[in-house]
């Protein structure tokens, strides 16, 4: 991928929602501002999902009897961050299907 | 989402109704905008359409690659995205940013029992803990760092309970067994109540100006408050509490029971105090009982025992929040009593308020004291006394206030003011010109809406506190400057009607100006002094302070002798016209007019006294003064004279003119010779001029004293004033030793190898008024 070819691809993606997987197991959701050749990404507007600890899925699984019992994420607002590329182990992209139309990126 | 075709419809609708609605009254207005509706299609609201849920697509590999494809330095960003925005990012994974990042083998949460059974040693512990914690939050942090950090308080607020009695140490059903003891339930009824407290304190201060994070931080983080539970379920809880606690089967020591008594009367009385829904005659009720309540929580704080890990800062990384994580403040109890002691001593001094007269210059003496208290009023007690200020019903009084000061100074007993001429109608053809009295009504109607904004905005700055108060009031000067500009204008016509009615002889020469003019000099002065008692002005720059004060002072008391010789010719009138009630209700005023007079003379003579000495002392070196390669003094003047550069009339002298007032033999560092013999000489012109100033302003100040508080409209801030007043008179006392001191010195030593003397400037604390720096000289 040359320059030119690499800097449309990543520019379609500003201002679209982007969730960013970390080397910890939290998922950033937000849209992306910024990123640069490090892969450091500035998302804005962003919540940060954690899933629940093995505790908790524990106490709900023995609670309710139900080895498939639905535990919910915990999220909360954190607003603008920026994910360091090294910590960033997965880039999803989420495209919305609202009034049937496309985004227009090309993934 | 709404059809934007029908939204478009909506709106072009409501266009082609605007001129109907706009010629119309009340009703017409109402049936225009019904018949319009009936014409079009209704505008119905769409129920959101809902769209398949979004597509997830993994772009991790071909992101990457891209990404490596960039240049070094090269962003991929948001056209309006700036460097400047992205420095408020929070680094995500870096652990003094990240409040959501966990160190190896940390985790989210703390394991802490909430219903782990407590001992009434911890329950006094944990409460005594949170009363710390509430007033440091009320001393300015946020309540992540305070309330916030109590694993019980964050318990009772999230998940978010739909009712009180959902609000609970645990959520959803527990085995009987493990349900809280009865500690554990007062110590619920007290977070509650606590928590309520906060609610009530976070809308007394935002329904008030302040300013957000630099004075007070409101943020509950999403958390809310119980914003619509009333009061009486929370004294309830806490009565309930009591009655457990009372009951003689619950085993626990005698002291301890009162201890914990003693805590939960302190929170009923305080959230009892806080309550902003209290009606204004009861409010000076509910502040005396708290304090007793405070001492018996103060000597019983000795039985508490802490609990590790009931408090936690972990709880922020679940607050929804966008700033890196901080450590929990630490308060000794013993500053936190005694802020709560300030809080309630100032907010039971601010419920005086409304037992003041319906008077405004009562009001601005109140509201200039209650800013002056030391230590500074809290936020909240500031807010507390504004939030009274602005009740309905001090506000919207049966006279306008505004009007209410005008007369004070102008306008006594005046036929413009005769309330006759509000009586009046308009002629039947509006081409026929007004009678002049009503035009004089309509006039001053038209003049007092004009004030209201600069009054209260003047008030607000009144509200604020001292550092930002003067800060403040150099805007207010601004608004109250175009306001003279208009007064003009009115003056003129007033003049223009009472020629006509052949009365102009009882009409001052300009008096609404005279009266702006006064308040904006004695807001001049105000923004000097304050600049003197918050240690502004650097040592050598005291003496071109004073030169200015003692200017301002000068004109307030000319406009001031204006007044008061109008209304000594007002009073010849009467007693010729045979009007003796007036004559007597005009020399009343008249006692007003001469304490302002007095005292404006006051300052301005001793002003120009302390001007006069530190002139002096700058001769003969006695200040320090630092180096400043990089500017001159006039640009220094000009800086330190921003604020008043563009005031009509000139307020500030022109550098030339200031130059020579402050340096009248010439540059301090090369004066010329003739000062030796001057300072050598007792009765030279510079000490003369001194000793004249400061008999002048002793005279003046003793004046103003024998008038009263009641004299200067200060009756209700009595104490305040007689100390100022006497503060005063002990200054020019002070002043007169250090002049007859230096005077000594100076005699019987050469210029040039300077005096063995210095001249101490006395910190705020040790001044006998703050914004007076009365130098002491001191022997070598």
């Amino acid at each position: 991928m040359d320059n030119s070819e690499a800097t449309s691809y990543v520019s379609q993606f500003i201002g679209q929602p982007l969730r960013i997987h970390t080397s910890d197991g939290r998922v950033f959701g937000g849209q992306m501002k910024c990123t640069d050749k490090g892969r450091n990404i500035i998302l804005a507007l962003t919540y940060e999902y954690r899933a629940p600890s093995a505790e908790v899925i524990r106490k709900a699984v023995e609670e309710s009897g139900n080895p498939s019992a639905a535990v919910n994420w915990n999220s909360r607002y954190v607003g603008l961050v920026v994910i360091p590329g090294a910590h960033v182990k997965k880039i999803e992209f989420e495209e919305s299907q609202l009034l049937g139309q496309r985004s227009g990126v090309v993934v | 989402m709404a059809d934007p075709s029908l939204l478009h419809h909506d709106a072009a609708a409501r266009d082609t109704d605007a001129p109907i609605a706009s010629n119309g009254t009340g009703p017409a207005f109402a049936s225009a905008e019904s018949s319009s509706f009936a014409q079009t299609s209704l505008p119905l609201r769409q129920a959101p359409r809902r769209g398949a849920p979004p597509q997830i697509h993994d772009v991790t590999e071909k992101f990457t690659r891209a990404c490596q494809a960039l240049d070094v330095g090269q962003l991929i960003k948001d056209e309006y995205f700036t460097l400047f925005e992205s420095i408020g990012a929070i680094e995500i994974m870096d652990a003094k940013m990240d409040s959501g990042f966990l160190q190896p083998g940390e985790t989210l949460e703390d394991d802490f029992d909430l219903l782990a059974p407590l001992l009434p040693e911890e329950l006094i512990g944990i409460m005594d803990q949170l009363l710390s914690y509430e007033m440091a939050w009320h001393t300015g942090y946020p309540l992540s760092q305070t309330l916030f950090t109590s694993v019980y308080i964050d318990r009772l607020l999230y998940p978010e309970p739909k009712t009180i009695p959902q609000a609970q140490f645990y959520r959803g059903d527990i085995p009987d067994d493990k349900r809280p003891g009865t500690l554990l339930d007062v110590l619920r009824a007290y977070c509650l109540a606590l928590i309520k407290g906060c609610d009530y304190v976070i809308a007394k201060i935002m329904a008030r100006d302040y300013f957000e994070e630099e004075d007070f931080a409101t943020h509950t983080y999403n958390r809310v408050l119980f914003v619509q539970v009333p009061i009486d379920v929370f004294l309830r809880e806490l009565d309930a509490s009591v009655e457990m606690i009372e009951d003689s089967d619950l085993k626990i020591d005698d002291e301890l029971r009162s201890a914990i008594i003693a805590r939960l009367h302190f929170r009923k009385s305080f959230l009892c105090a806080l309550d902003p829904e209290c009606p204004l005659e009861l409010l000076s009720n509910f502040w005396p009982p708290v304090l007793p309540h405070v001492d018996k929580v103060n000597d019983t704080q000795h039985l508490g025992r802490t609990v590790p890990g009931s408090f936690s800062t972990k709880i922020q990384r679940r607050l929804a929040s966008t700033v890196p994580p901080r450590p929990i403040v630490e308060v000794e109890f013993k500053d936190a009593l005694q802020t709560l002691k300030q809080l309630c001593a100032d907010c039971e001094e601010a419920t005086r308020f409304k037992d003041l007269p319906t008077d405004p210059l009562e009001y601005q003496s109140f509201l200039w004291t209650f800013a002056s208290r030391q230590p500074a009023p809290l936020t909240y007690s500031r807010s507390y006394l504004s939030n009274i200020l602005f009740d309905p019903y001090i506000l919207n009084a049966p006279v306008s206030l505004p009007l209410e000061d005008v007369k004070s100074f102008v306008f006594h007993e005046s036929p413009i003011l005769d309330p006759a001429n509000w009586a009046l109608s308009p002629p039947r053809n509006p081409l026929m010109p007004k009678p002049p009295r009503l035009q004089f009504a309509l006039l001053i109607d038209e003049f007092v809406e004009r004030v209201g904004q600069p009054y209260l905005d003047l008030w607000v700055a009144l509200g604020q506190n001292r550092c930002r108060l003067r800060r403040m009031l150099t805007h207010v000067i601004i608004a109250w400057d175009m306001l003279q500009q208009d007064a003009v204008f009115v003056d003129a016509d007033l003049v223009v009607h009472a020629l006509q009615l052949n009365i102009a002889e009882e009409v001052m020469d300009s008096p609404l100006l005279t009266w702006v003019y006064i308040k904006k000099l004695w807001m001049i002065e105000k923004v000097i002094i304050l600049g003197f008692e918050q240690d502004i002005y650097l040592p050598d720059e005291h003496a071109g302070m004073y030169y200015f004060l003692s200017l301002t002072a000068g004109k307030r008391k000319d406009a001031l002798q204006r007044c008061a010789e109008h209304l000594s010719e007002r009073c010849i009138q009467f007693v010729q016209k045979s009007r003796y009630q007036d004559t007597n209700d005009t020399d009343k005023k008249l006692a007003f007019i001469d304490s302002e007079l007095q005292q404006a003379t006051g300052i301005s003579a001793f002003a120009k006294a302390l001007h006069g000495f530190y002139v002096i002392a700058n001769y003969l070196h006695l200040l320090p003064c630092p180096g400043r390669p990089f500017s001159t003094e006039e640009l220094r003047y000009e800086l330190r004279m921003k604020p008043f550069l563009t005031l009509q009339p000139p307020e500030v002298p022109p550098f030339e003119e200031f130059q020579t007032a402050l340096q009248p033999y010439g540059a301090y560092s090369d004066p010329k010779p003739s000062i030796n013999d001057d300072l050598k000489q007792e009765h030279s012109l510079p000490w003369t001029n001194i000793d004249a100033s400061l008999k002048a302003a002793k005279d003046a100040f003793a004046d103003v004293k024998k008038r009263g508080a009641k004299g200067a409209k200060a009756k209700g801030v009595e104490q305040a004033w007689n100390k100022e007043t006497q503060g005063m008179l002990a200054s020019c006392v002070a002043l007169g030793v250090a002049v007859a001191g230096l005077k000594s010195a100076v005699k019987n030593t050469e210029l040039g190898r300077g005096p063995q003397l210095k001249v101490e400037l006395p910190t705020v604390d040790k001044r006998y008024v703050g914004g007076w720096v009365v130098p002491k000289i001191v022997k070598e």
